[in-house]
């Protein structure tokens, strides 16, 4: 395989695939990347089992073939070299060799053959959306995936394709954040699927603001196509819960704040509780908020904030970085909160349909 | 799911619903149930999994202290959503196995307070002449744990309150400093998870677990006794803690230095800091923690029952407990009107027990005749030796103090000594006590031997 490319679009190609890359692998092929030619040019793929990533770039062909090398370590000398044309030559041993200017690196590869193949697909569902549309959705819902790996079906978020709307959620048991977005399908395409956080994560770092994606979804398998690469996932297996049960009724007492001054105030305050374990205390008092935090021995902090409430007075406490997340992760300049009691939980709410339920800590029990 | 498991979730679900908010306790207590109960475990069932994760990220501790108090001990709280067909892994997992009733706060955790009785706070403890002493130094060390009395050790006969005291400082530690890593359970538990440490070669998470505690608190530390592996891991935990100023507490049935076959460096250790004894209640302190159970439980007694409960059970506030509420569900059961001959009939073996524990003043001559090896005859001789005359002086003043007789009776029982003599005695015994650290350990020896 011989082949000339330009620095910069192997470069972005590597830094689109790399991630999936484990470091730490049993399968000592998983931590290559697969190089492949194309009738156009170059083929880059990663995978870790799980996920796969492929894309494709531009580059001049002189011999056709494939071989494998170490993923991150090929865009770390790629990023380093002082040209912008590069060749590379495989030979029969999978050795390769790469010479930019007045740089040559000759670099040990694996055999193609030990690669796994790339998930094909069968029978698949399609969909076709905007990608700042899913970007938007990805960015309000991931903060809320659960981490905890005995929970495994929330170790992902649910893509729910229903009555012409995508529905996303993410929850961890103590918070959940669900967003909605209209969308023209078929009803023979109506379904719920799992992607596990990993994918999550990468897809997000390929989605643009402009254009289109491909969704499409198997048995077991879901495929993201845009921008000249696809990411392939398993799903992950079992029902999602049904998160319909967490969101609280009728709302008791709703107010509007100014979301940079609340994400502040919270976020100074929250320096006076000193672990995870802590809280800040919202107080609602008529066309005012105050939110404390304190820590025995430590100390405490309180801000005010001036909003329009005539409601009742109310107490409640929440963990700072729950509250923090969705304020971090909106864009808007004013959010809803909306609260029922002390003990019930709150309700964060934009202008478009999104939602997050936020259960309050249970100070004193 | 038999009745039992029903009955279970009817009590624990009430406990539940008053302390939640009315559409919390819809939203995710609605539909679940009680699948199993082993005595150790306690299985629920939620309609779906949502059900559970919301549970135990949120109400675990809640629905723990809700088990544990209907139950009356801590259960492991596992759930299994209808339709999946193993219960998942998850519930309660910073449970270790060997280690279900000790309570360790980890750092990112939410409170978790199985192992210790919830009821068991400052709150509920009724204080007199008795447990001042000992009830103002555990309140001092909670509210500043190490930097006051350390160690802490705490003994007095059973049902006195010792654990009761315990759990309190833990409780009180726990909800006012998050961050304290508490760990309170027996020395039986210390000991038999330490030999599983051994027996596993798992004794550096071991040493770990107890060595990064920032309150420690040992029960009935007594059961160390004879256990010399213990003995020394516990001297090496207890030099740890005490030297990067963490708080120990422990509790003892005797003082340390009657613990028999405990090492001396471990009884010198515990005298270290603050010692301080719980003595059974006056009259007083008994009707006053009659008066408090019978609030806390609801329970509508004339004074007159209370009175005479407290006047008839004097040295066990456990037994006095159960007595009350043996009353109070005769009470809701029968609809009868109380009268004393019921009450008489109804604690007939708690009272015949405790009249066997009274005193008399042969026991006490027997028994100092035995200590000081001198005949049963020499307490009523008119023979006065000083190895003779003083421990009849200490018999004489141990029947003034422990039983009602009247000076003359005592001084009758003693081979016709005048009730002069008598107050001699006790005068002079009084003396002794407080210059003279063998006699005072004699008799406190002598005394709690009778009384036992």
């Amino acid at each position: 395989m011989k082949f000339a490319v330009t620095k910069e679009a192997l470069l972005d190609g590597l830094q689109r695939i790399q991630n999936v890359v484990s470091t730490r692998s049993t399968l000592p092929v998983l931590t290559n990347a697969l190089l492949e030619t194309t009738e156009t040019g170059l083929r880059l793929t990663t995978t870790d089992l799980e996920v796969a990533i492929r894309c494709e770039i531009t580059a001049q062909v002189e011999k056709a073939g494939a071989t494998t090398l170490p993923a991150r370590r090929l865009a770390a000398i790629v990023r380093e070299l002082p040209a912008s044309e590069i060749t590379i030559e495989t030979d029969a041993k999978n050795i390769s060799t790469l010479r930019c200017g007045s740089s040559y690196f000759k670099i040990y590869g694996l055999a193609k053959d030990e690669f796994p193949a790339f998930p094909s697909f069968k029978e698949a569902k399609t969909y076709t959306m905007k990608q700042a549309e899913l970007k938007d959705g990805l960015r309000k819902t991931s903060y809320a995936i659960s981490v905890d790996e005995t929970r495994y079906v929330l170790n992902g978020i649910l893509f729910s394709f229903k009555e012409n709307k995508l529905t996303l959620v993410a929850t961890d048991g103590r918070r959940l954040a669900l967003f909605d977005s209209d969308l023209e399908f078929p009803r023979s395409h109506e379904r719920d699927f799992i992607v596990p956080t990993k994918a999550i994560t990468e897809l997000q770092r390929l989605l643009s603001e402009d254009g289109e994606l491909q969704i499409s979804v198997a048995e077991n398998l879901v495929s993201f196509e845009l921008n000249g690469s696809q990411l392939v996932s398993k799903l992950v297996e079992g029902n999602y819960p049904n998160y319909r049960q967490v969101i609280p009724g009728e709302a008791k007492e709703r107010v509007t704040i100014e979301r940079e001054a609340l994400l502040n105030c919270v976020r100074r305050v929250s320096l006076l509780s000193s672990d995870k374990t802590s809280s800040v205390r919202i107080n609602f008092t008529k066309n005012n908020l105050d939110i404390t935090a304190n820590t025995p021995e430590v100390g405490e902090a309180r801000e005010s904030l001036a909003v329009v409430y005539r409601g009742r007075d109310i107490s409640i406490a929440f963990n700072p970085e729950f509250l923090l997340d969705p304020l971090r992760n909106l864009a808007n300049d004013e959010i809803h909160i909306e609260l029922i009691d002390e003990m019930s939980p709150g309700v964060i709410k934009i202008n478009t349909p999104f939602l997050y339920v936020i259960m309050p800590m249970r100070v004193s029990v | 799911m038999t009745s039992h498991c029903g009955q279970i979730w009817t009590s624990v679900s009430e406990v539940i619903r008053q302390r939640i908010s009315a559409d919390g306790f819809e939203r995710w207590f609605q539909g679940v149930d009680v699948v199993s109960d082993d005595g150790a475990k306690l299985v629920l069932s939620v309609p779906n999994p949502i059900h559970q994760f919301f549970i135990e990220s949120n109400y675990l501790p809640l629905v723990q202290d809700a088990v544990a108090e209907i139950m009356g001990s801590p259960r492991k709280v596992q759930f299994v959503a209808v339709g999946s067909e193993e219960p998942a892994p998850v519930a309660a997992s910073h449970h270790n196995a060997p280690a279900s009733r000790a309570v360790v706060r980890e750092r990112a955790q939410p409170p978790v307070s199985s192992g210790m009785n919830p009821r068991n706070t400052f709150d509920t403890f009724v204080v007199g002449s008795n447990s001042q002493f000992a009830h103002g130094a555990a309140m001092a060390i909670a509210k500043t744990p190490a930097k006051t009395y350390n160690p802490f050790f705490v003994y007095g006969g059973s049902g006195l309150g010792k654990t009761h005291l315990l759990q309190a400082i833990g409780h009180y530690v726990i909800q006012n400093q998050k961050s304290a890593k508490v760990v309170y359970l027996s020395s039986e538990q210390f000991t038999n998870e330490f030999i599983d440490a051994i027996q596993h070669g798992s004794l550096v998470k071991f040493r770990k677990k107890y060595r990064s505690a920032d309150v420690l608190m040992i029960d009935d530390i007594q059961f160390l006794a004879g256990k010399e592996r213990s003995q020394e891991e516990f001297f090496h935990t207890f030099n740890t803690l005490h030297d990067g100023h963490k708080q120990i507490v422990m509790s003892s049935d005797r003082p340390a230095s009657e613990i028999e076959k405990l090492e001396h460096r471990l009884v010198s250790r515990f005298e270290w800091g603050m010692t301080a004894e719980l003595q059974p209640p006056d009259v007083e302190t008994r009707i006053a923690i009659l008066k408090k159970k019978a609030e806390s439980l609801s329970i509508a007694l004339d004074p007159w029952v209370i009175e005479f409960l407290a006047d008839r059970i004097r040295n066990n506030v456990r037994r006095l407990e159960g007595a009350l509420m043996r009353v109070a569900s005769y009470k809701s059961l029968s609809d009868r009107e109380i009268t004393k001959d019921a009450i008489e009939n109804l604690l007939r073996d708690i009272f015949q027990e405790q009249a066997r524990r009274a005193v008399t003043i042969e026991q006490i001559q027997r028994k100092v005749a035995e200590q000081y090896d001198v005949r049963l005859a020499d307490m009523t001789s008119k023979r006065r030796p000083a190895n003779i005359a003083f421990p009849r002086q200490i018999a004489m003043y141990l029947a003034r103090e422990l039983t009602k007789s009247s000076l003359s009776d005592i001084g009758d029982a003693f081979g016709g000594k005048d009730h002069g003599t008598v107050i001699h005695a006790c005068k002079l015994v009084k003396r002794r006590l407080e210059e003279d650290e063998q006699t005072r350990h004699i008799v406190r020896l002598l005394d709690t031997q009778l009384q036992r």
